[in-house]
């Protein structure tokens, strides 16, 4: 079995660690006895910081409980998640409600906006929640980098997808957040809108130094990642660095190969 | 067969939604069918009261009346020689002679009246063997000498009396003291009058005033003599100049007396059961328009796969039709137990009732059930045909949150011009010249106006919400604003919600100013009009007996004592039209007492021997002037030919209206015991000695505590307890719509709570703590609440106004906003609003984030 631990070393931010979030034995099951499902079999993984990570694996392999996991938004059945060296697991809801909001960034599916919220409004949405006031030269560079600054007035209903995905990727950055969890961010775009916001991803993390793991079933988007770790059921069974989108879908047929095989 | 399925299915599925809106029928059914056992027990418990006590026949004097207290403190009587000629009728047994006076009051030792506090009177009877029907002596004897008096058990128990104790009766004739010889139980339900009994000639002595005399005669029916036949044949033995009663007539003539009292308790009743029920009809519009918009995903695919139109809309009305039967079919039991707390009130204000009794007729259910089943099918037949109206296309949408239901243009203009014209009829009434016709004016513009808020709720909910958000909103920052923009963004919804909210409380309004306006203008009057330092009335509407009158009159720092009598009589004017009229019979102190204005002549000539005054309306209508002579027959008396020589000009609530006499002049025309006690005193206490006079006066009235001697302040006090009891009780009803009303608002946060499961996901993910969360929700609730608060308060303070202002013709011409109550009701509303948030609040807490994102 591969692991994804790497050794850790002193990274380029700033005298921080070079690992942004790291998950130890976890294991997360759902059920018990003859109806137990293990959805994380004893996973060690190491999301390195600055850098972008996408979670690839078939429907079911359990990349996106991992994602869930080391979000603090769902809890281990045992093991240890660290975000930084603050360890998560078994923090009570206000803590970790404290560091969702504080210190990770999130860019779901679909659904990503607050209907009743302009844009810019839901842009600094967990700020506002924080009662925090938001770094407004930060912020303007955010909007810039995502090309929004003509439409922040408009509410989610007036915005195309692309448009409120670009949105979300502006919450998720403008209050910068330690690390980012994307769940397929592009999942409902089409291939250009898709494309688009994938450009800020990578943009942010090279020009912003942002750290962003990204769950994601798609080899184009997998391609714009540094590092891409392969799950299924439950464990990581392979990891790329520097992927292009025909090996990710190589390794991709690979695997689905020995599936049917074994 | 499948509608029905599916409908039951959905009911089922939203049992927690489908039990709020239950309970707004049950509410309302309960009221009815509450109303409708319990009138229908108080009339079988009295049918069985009198068909067991009463004898066949009574025989009581011409002119005799049931049970009001006559002002001569005197009943009327027969001659004890009555009772062989009765005897000799064929066909009668056991003739026997009554005593019976309402005209007492019993206090014990410490002075304490024992007598019933509920308006029950207090009944002096002699004892006769006909009283073991509906009674037992449970210790003791019955009365032997003159010095035994017996008394109810129920009076025994409440007052701690016990056998020895002394009872001092007062009644016209004087005072007299007797021991308890015995304590009697009733056997059948006494309708809370409090019962002393006295043996024959003790009662004759001391309530009438001498021996040889009764009040009424009873016979029973030998067997097979019916009672029409006795009746009869006692009727052919007397003569004429005799009322003659079966037990049946006895028995509907006790239940009409009740009725009018029953009357207004029943169409009180009803009336907030219909407040109920309005309300309740917000509830389920409410709550189906919900369920339909949360279903329309669902809809739109039962249409996509071939359902009609009329299923849809149908399947809706079944489930309507299911929440109609369940909610009032538990609204019929708890109506039932609603009589039976009736029953423990009336008890416990003294009238015994017994649970036994209670009579559940078939036709209650019925009633209860066709009630609440059509008014919940009529509420959702709107929704319903909106749920029809769906097109198939809906299922292929991306369900998300509903459209914002944008209020229509035209909704807004219809609203605003029913709005429109309730204002104008209301205007109208405050304008009106004549009560009748402002009447009208004022009850079409309390509907239109109800409707035209009703209708254009949704727009102001837009409006008030954005204003309430300036103000309240703001403190409380981003979560403030979500609040905010979540209660803005189903304005229909929040509007209906808030409306259910406003009925209620448009009424509270309504009637606070409205009674606040009735105190303040009796006030004005009080000071404006009343010269008198102290007033002397009595609780229970009998006249004040001489010798607590001699009392009062010997108390220190008294100036003077003015009595009130009011006397009946047939007045002619000088054209020979004759009116039945009452004359205000008063010491010419009364003058300095109560100022009037006259018209012509001078009101001190009015007191001067064979003169009167007469109001302004009755000499206009009259023709009457100063110097004119009225023939004045006085009741019991000769007639008299008094002399106008003055005319009161006829304002304001006092005296409207009244023709004063003085009591000398009346007096010369009618036997001394045919001379009415007084009604009321008044009295001035000699220059600065005002105080210790109060204190004389009641020390003076100590012996005697069926009467109240009041100050100006206390008796302007004492209105406003009394205005204030009144309205307690009208609040306490209202009480029921605003729990209904709470009940749509803890619905419509439910369901927005559901439907924003992800958008609650969503900042629960991104860092919105449970607290952050809850809190959210309150403000939308008190928003919510005090919306609805802010258009009640309105609109009942507009109704109130137009209502003073109508009444001003009735003498209510104080307008008084009553500003604590409202600014109180408001504010409560704000913790109505937090109380309603309680739960939709805590279970949107307890959502667990990750089901929240993945829920569709």
């Amino acid at each position: 079995m591969t692991s994804a631990v790497t050794t850790p070393r002193p990274g380029g931010t700033g005298g921080a660690t070079a690992v942004a979030a790291r998950a130890r034995q976890v294991v997360k099951a759902y059920g018990s006895g003859e109806t137990r499902v293990v959805a994380l079999d004893s996973v060690d993984v190491d999301i390195a910081r600055g850098r972008f990570t996408a979670i690839m694996g078939p429907s079911g392999s359990g990349k996106s409980t991992l994602m869930h996991c080391l979000a603090g938004l769902d809890t281990v059945t045992s093991g240890q998640i660290f975000l930084d060296e603050t360890e998560i697991t078994g923090l009570k809801d206000k803590k970790l409600t404290q560091l969702r909001r504080d210190r990770i960034g999130f860019i779901f599916q679909a659904f990503n906006l607050l209907p009743t919220l302009s844009a810019i409004e839901n842009i600094t949405l967990p700020m506002d929640i924080a009662g925090r006031k938001p770094d407004a030269d930060w912020l303007r560079r955010v909007v810039d980098t995502v090309g929004l600054s003509e439409r922040l007035k408009h509410r989610p209903n007036e915005l195309s997808g692309g448009q409120q995905q670009r949105v979300a990727v502006a919450r998720a950055l403008a209050a910068r957040p330690e690390i980012i969890f994307g769940d397929e961010p592009t999942g409902n775009l089409d291939s250009r809108a898709g494309a688009e916001v994938l450009g800020f991803l990578r943009t942010s993390v090279d020009e912003l130094g942002q750290t962003i793991v990204m769950v994601t079933h798609d080899p184009v988007a997998a391609s714009y990642a540094d590092r891409v770790l392969y799950l299924a059921d439950g464990r990581i069974v392979d990891e790329m660095e520097r992927p292009t989108a025909e090996a990710v879908l190589d390794r991709m047929k690979d695997f689905d190969a020995r599936g049917r095989t074994s | 067969m499948s509608v029905l399925k599916t409908s039951l299915r959905n009911f089922l599925a939203h049992k927690g939604r489908m039990a709020l809106s239950a309970v707004a029928v049950l509410l309302s059914v309960a009221f009815v069918s509450g109303t409708l056992v319990f009138m229908d027990t108080m009339n079988a418990t009295f049918e069985k009261l009198f068909a067991t006590t009463a004898s066949s026949v009574t025989v009581s004097p011409e002119g005799a009346t049931d049970d009001e207290t006559p002002q001569t403190g005197r009943p009327e009587t027969l001659p004890a020689a009555l009772l062989d000629e009765v005897a000799k009728a064929e066909g009668a047994r056991n003739v026997q002679g009554a005593v019976t006076s309402l005209s007492v009051t019993v206090v014990d030792a410490k002075n304490k009246n024992v007598g019933p506090t509920g308006g029950a009177p207090t009944i002096a009877v002699n004892w006769t063997p006909n009283e073991l029907r509906s009674v037992e002596i449970t210790s003791g004897h019955e009365p032997r000498g003159p010095t035994d008096v017996v008394v109810d058990a129920a009076t025994a128990e409440k007052h701690g009396l016990k056998l020895g104790d002394e009872l001092r009766t007062i009644s016209v004739t004087g005072d007299f003291t007797a021991k308890i010889s015995g304590i009697a139980e009733f056997k059948v339900t006494n309708p809370g009058a409090t019962l002393v009994y006295f043996e024959t000639a003790t009662a004759q002595r001391e309530l009438l005033g001498k021996e040889g005399l009764f009040t009424q005669i009873t016979a029973d029916a030998a067997p097979g003599v019916s009672d029409d036949a006795l009746k009869a044949n006692i009727a052919a033995a007397l003569g004429d100049g005799h009322k003659l009663q079966t037990a049946a007539e006895a028995a509907d003539a006790g239940r009409e007396e009740l009725a009018g009292f029953l009357d207004v308790m029943k169409y009180a009743m009803l009336g907030f059961a219909g407040i109920a029920l309005l309300v309740g009809i917000f509830l389920i519009v409410n709550t189906f328009s919900m369920l339909v918009a949360q279903r329309t995903r669902e809809i739109g695919l039962m249409r996509a796969i071939g359902s009609s139109r009329r299923q849809v809309n149908r399947s809706v009305l079944v489930e309507a039709l299911l929440l109609g039967l369940v909610g009032s079919a538990a609204g019929v039991a708890a109506g039932v137990g609603l009589a039976v707390g009736l029953m423990k009130l009336m008890s416990a204000v003294g009238m015994e009732l017994s649970t036994g009794d209670l009579t559940v007729k078939w036709t209650t259910p019925v009633v209860g059930v066709v009630l609440g089943v059509v008014v919940t099918v009529l509420a959702a037949y709107v929704p319903a045909r909106r749920a029809g109206k769906i097109s198939p296309m809906a299922a292929l949408r991306d369900a998300g949150t509903p459209a914002d239901g944008r209020a229509g243009r035209v909704r807004g203009g219809i609203g605003l011009a029913l709005t429109a014209a309730g204002a104008a009829a209301l205007v109208a009434a405050a304008r009106a010249e004549e009560a009748a016709p402002g009447s009208a004016w004022l009850g079409l513009g309390v509907v239109l106006s109800l409707l035209g808020f009703v209708v254009v709720g949704p727009l102001l909910a837009g409006v008030v919400v954005r204003a309430l958000g300036v103000v309240v909103l703001r403190v409380f920052g981003p979560v403030g604003r979500m609040a905010e923009r979540n209660a803005l963004r189903n304005p229909r919804r929040t509007g209906a919600t808030g409306a259910a909210l406003m009925i209620g409380l448009a009424l509270v309004a309504c009637l606070s100013v409205v009674g606040s306006s009735m105190v303040a203008s009796a006030t004005e009057e009080l000071d404006r009009s009343v010269g008198a330092d102290f007033i002397v009335r009595s609780g229970t509407g009998q006249p004040i007996v001489p010798q607590a009158q001699a009392a009062l009159e010997k108390a220190p720092g008294i100036d003077h004592v003015t009595e009130y009598r009011w006397l009946d009589a047939t007045v002619t004017d000088p054209r020979g039209r004759k009116t039945e009229e009452g004359l205000a019979a008063t010491d010419a102190t009364y003058m300095r007492d109560l100022r009037r204005e006259t018209t012509a002549g001078r009101l001190a000539d009015a007191y001067g021997p064979d003169a009167m005054s007469v109001g302004s309306d009755y000499a206009t209508e009259h023709g009457v002037k100063v110097g004119d002579v009225l023939t004045v027959a006085f009741k019991g008396g000769k007639p008299a030919k008094l002399r106008v020589a003055a005319i009161t000009a006829d304002q304001g609530n006092v005296d409207n209206g009244a023709m004063y006499t003085d009591i000398t002049t009346a007096a010369r025309y009618l036997p001394a015991d045919r001379v009415p006690h007084s009604l009321l005193l008044l009295a001035g206490a000699k220059d600065g000695q005002e105080t210790q006079a109060y204190q004389a006066l009641k020390d003076a009235l100590a012996p005697y505590p069926q009467y109240k001697v009041s100050n100006q302040a206390d008796y302007k006090k004492d209105l406003q307890d009394q205005v204030g009891q009144l309205l307690n009780i009208v609040y306490g009803l209202l009480a029921l719509a605003i729990v209904v009303a709470v009940l749509g608002v803890v619905n419509t946060l439910a369901l927005s709570v559901v439907e924003r499961t992800r958008e609650i996901g969503l900042m629960r993910a991104i860092g919105l703590s449970r607290r952050q969360l809850r809190r959210m929700i309150r403000l939308e609730s008190v928003v919510i609440a005090l919306f609805g608060a802010l258009l009640g308060l309105g609109l009942g303070m507009g109704w109130g106004t137009a209502a003073q202002k109508l009444l001003a013709l009735e003498g209510l011409g104080v307008l008084d906003v009553p500003w604590p109550t409202i600014l109180t009701v408001f504010v409560a509303s704000a913790f109505v609003g937090l109380f309603a948030a309680l739960v939709p609040a805590f279970r949107a807490g307890r959502m667990n984030v990750l089901n929240a994102i993945a829920s569709e």
